[in-house]
């Protein structure tokens, strides 16, 4: 049994306890039980199409919405008492969080909020479906990166309307405060915003210190020094049950299609060239795919099998000892009754053995760069009915208080500038376990000057979760291809360049 | 309630009217019929429509073109090794529990004392919803710690590099033996009824002519049969064509496409590319496929309902 199921075991225990002897509602109940499944295993990867981890502690977030935004709400809410709103999201750790201090909101505003955890490619659907028919049924819109394009016209630029009701606008949001580069690489398009950044999941290079010293190894700062690392420690440690490494190579997941970007990039490629076709059959796209599978042979068996859940089980139960991947699994990986507790640390991307390619070498305003971005914005739906009352939760949950406190219940990266600086966030640097904000300042490093960042194109939410990964894992698991990585991607760029024609793009 | 004699006349002013209190059947077919009609023909024919759209992802527009999706179908590839693994998928799971459900049935038709505890013990895996199953079993075959893997591993029946179910070559056979665990008790539970109602005479017959068990079996037991061995045949072949649940929660396709199904791939295209019109019309041809193969299956065999 892996520590991330025994962990679940006692939150559901713990629950159920709750449960008897009333200290929690039938509807808490039940929304832990779901939060519980989230995480196994099976319901992770099967059900919900594999849950990002979440180690969180929500006794840290606890703290009181300061005084003049509290003030705020109390009175601009006022007309919206009763009213519900509603969204769908994929359960991320911003979002599990958020959906526990949201009755702090409801007690301020009276209004209601009622958020859908369902997996990512059902949220998608879901917005997708209310978009068309311009249903409303959704008042805010959880949109991943990788859909900024599609859902663009469909949603109202939260600069523009803060002007446009200034009696809704929220003292001290400040906008200023989230970065340019996450502005850029989440929720810019064409010059809109088309929501607010909301969750920052980013590629770091992290590392198992013990591991490294027991084999006199320098801490990897290329492709090349990472290969020879993890080919070392592999041969050296896999009759002890570790490996140099653990992909999220599930076939036909979105979480390999992040891994291969990663290593494309890194390679000195990019997916689309300027001329709007598919690159990534070219010579450095290639390099990256073959480097990626020679990583695959030093990684555990189920890699195959592994979305990001499964990636996090094998950091958390030291079966490996290099990772390149989201920065958000090192809180919960360093958590106190994690196995490898303080083991683990965190330093900024490998840089590739090309160069990066450049803005103007690459199309749809792709951002190569050497950490991959998997954030995601909230947006206020054009559609929507209550879309005042909408705008008052998202200007509170995106606002610098509960951003932080986010950060505090799990770790995972904040959104706000201002956030890095928290007293509250500064004070526990130093720590080794639970709680810990050591990796924030490589995060903050990595989004300020390494963020690369996906196509912006109406067809690449299809592309990234379909074509890519479906091909990608026959290539991986033999089942096509024959080994052979050229003729993988060239089967993936007459789909893709397809898809882009079809859709007028060219 | 109504009080008094029951003999005596309704009093007019308790009189319902005369569309209720009648014995033709069809003011109480209705509502059913209007049901079936909302919730089942509308959304076939709500599909049937969609699929004469193009869509396109960039601008959402739907544009009228007929052939679009069609042709389109026929040109993917996907779709025809999605055939090919549902009918793998369709016959393998079929002659599994069609077999296994006849085995466990002539086991279990006998009155012996305990019996009736394996037949209502049998009914259990049916109560479970199929997802529910499919996420036990992954469990179970956890490349990890799942108990069937482990076992496996120890047998030396496969490797620890190749887990059961991110191999190509096992993925398929392994999601399809939790359908057989999951469904071979509803064939049980008709080919029992069957046995149950063969006359006795024809095997007592027999028996004094000297045929053995299987003879009996091959020449009385199975003809007999036959009828309700094709009704069973129809009823679960329908349902394992259309299979969704255990592939999207144990392998979600994968890997690569080892293990797509029609249906799989429809909710792929449905859920990860949002384009509706083209999974509505891959869902439509597979309720083809099913209608057309049902139908000459019914007529060569004859199945009665």
């Amino acid at each position: 049994m892996s520590f991330k199921s025994h962990d679940q075991q006692n939150f559901i225990i713990k629950s159920a306890n709750d449960f008897t002897n009333k200290r929690i509602s039938k509807r808490t109940f039940l929304r832990n039980m779901g939060l519980a499944g989230v995480g196994l295993s099976a319901f992770a990867t099967g059900m919900l199409g594999g849950a990002r981890p979440f180690k969180g502690n929500m006794a840290l977030a606890a703290g009181e919405t300061p005084e003049d935004v509290a003030n705020f709400l109390r009175e601009a809410g006022k007309p919206f008492a009763g009213t519900t709103i509603r969204y769908t999201s994929e359960s991320t750790p911003p979002t599990v969080v958020l959906d526990q201090l949201k009755t702090e909101f409801t007690e301020l505003t009276g209004i209601n909020v009622e958020i859908e955890i369902v997996p990512l490619e059902q949220v998608l659907a879901k917005a997708t479906q209310d978009v068309q028919g311009q249903l409303g049924t959704y008042d805010i819109y959880y949109l991943d990166q990788a859909w900024t394009a599609s859902f663009a016209q469909d949603t109202i630029d939260p600069r523009q309307y803060y002007k446009d009701k200034p009696d809704l606008a929220m003292p001290g949001f400040d906008f200023a405060d989230f970065s340019d580069a996450l502005v850029e690489g989440i929720c810019l398009y064409e010059g809109k915003w088309i929501g607010l950044p909301f969750d920052i999941p980013i590629f770091t290079l992290m590392y198992r210190k013990d591991i490294l010293e027991k084999h006199g190894l320098e801490i990897p700062k290329t492709y090349d020094e990472f290969t020879k690392s993890v080919e070392l420690i592999t041969a050296a440690e896999k009759e002890n049950g570790i490996f140099g490494t653990g992909l999220q190579a599930k076939s036909g997941h979105y979480s390999l299609e992040c891994d291969w970007t990663q290593a494309v990039w890194g390679h000195g490629g990019s997916i689309f060239g300027p001329d709007k076709k598919f690159s990534g059959n070219d010579a450095e796209a290639v390099e990256g795919l073959k480097w990626y599978m020679n990583l695959l042979k030093n990684s555990p068996a189920n890699s195959v099998a592994s979305t990001w859940d499964g990636q996090w089980q094998m950091g958390a139960s030291g079966q490996i000892a290099l990772c390149q991947s989201w920065a958000e699994f090192f809180p919960g990986w360093n958590a106190d009754d994690s196995k490898v507790k303080g083991l683990w640390e965190m330093t900024t991307p490998l840089q590739g053995p090309a160069s990066l390619r450049g803005r103007d070498s690459v199309g749809f305003g792709e951002i190569p760069n050497w950490g991959h971005q998997g954030g995601s914005s909230i947006a206020l739906s054009k559609y929507s009915k209550n879309a005042d009352a909408a705008w008052l939760f998202l200007q509170w949950a995106c606002s610098k208080d509960i951003m932080t406190r986010c950060t505090l219940a799990g770790g995972f990266a904040p959104m706000r500038t201002s956030s890095y600086n928290d007293p509250r966030i500064v004070a526990r640097k130093k720590l080794e376990g639970a709680g810990t904000t050591r990796h924030l300042d490589v995060v903050l490093d990595t989004i300020n000057n390494h963020m690369a960042s996906e196509p912006d194109v109406a067809i690449w939410a299809g592309v990234a979760n379909n074509e890519i990964p479906t091909e990608l894992g026959k290539l991986l698991t033999g089942q096509e291809y024959n080994g052979d990585p050229q003729a993988c991607m060239d089967q993936i760029a007459k789909l893709v360049d397809l898809k882009v024609e079809e859709a007028d793009l060219l | 309630m109504l009080a008094g004699n029951a003999s005596a006349p309704v009093s007019k002013g308790l009189m319902l009217p005369r569309w209720l209190t009648s014995e033709h059947p069809l003011p109480w077919l209705f509502p059913s019929v209007a049901i079936l009609l909302v919730f089942g023909l509308y959304p076939v024919l709500y599909s049937l429509w969609l699929t004469f759209f193009k869509r396109n992802p960039a601008t959402r527009v739907e544009k009228f073109d007929p052939s679009w999706n069609w042709s389109k179908l026929v040109a993917d590839e996907r779709v025809w090794d999605a055939v090919q693994v549902t009918l793998t998928y369709t016959f393998t799971a079929l002659i599994l529990q069609l077999v296994l459900g006849m085995l466990i049935a002539l086991l279990l038709d006998c009155d012996r004392k305990g019996f009736g505890v394996f037949r209502a013990l049998m009914t259990l895996p049916l109560v479970v919803p199929p997802a529910v199953t499919g996420m036990m079993f992954l469990l179970m075959y956890d490349g990890s710690f799942g108990v069937i893997s482990h076992t496996l591993y120890d047998l030396g029946i496969i490797s620890k590099d190749a887990p059961l179910l991110a191999n190509h070559s096992t993925a398929l056979f392994s999601v399809i033996l939790v359908d057989v665990w999951q469904w071979t008790p509803f064939m049980v539970l008709i080919m029992l009824a069957g046995l149950r109602a063969l006359p006795r005479d024809p095997f007592e017959a027999a028996a004094i002519d000297g045929a053995t068990d299987i003879q009996a079996f091959f020449k009385l037991t199975l003809p007999m049969m036959s009828k309700i061995i094709a009704l069973a045949v129809l009823i679960r072949g329908v349902d394992l064509f259309r299979v969704f649940d255990y592939v999207k929660v144990m392998t979600d396709s994968g890997p690569g496409t080892a293990t797509e199904t029609l249906t799989a791939y429809a909710g792929t295209i449905y859920f990860k590319s949002a384009n509706f019109p083209y999974a509505s019309t891959i869902a439509i041809f597979t309720l083809l496929v099913v209608l057309i193969v049902a139908n000459i299956f019914i007529k060569i065999f004859k199945v009665r309902f």
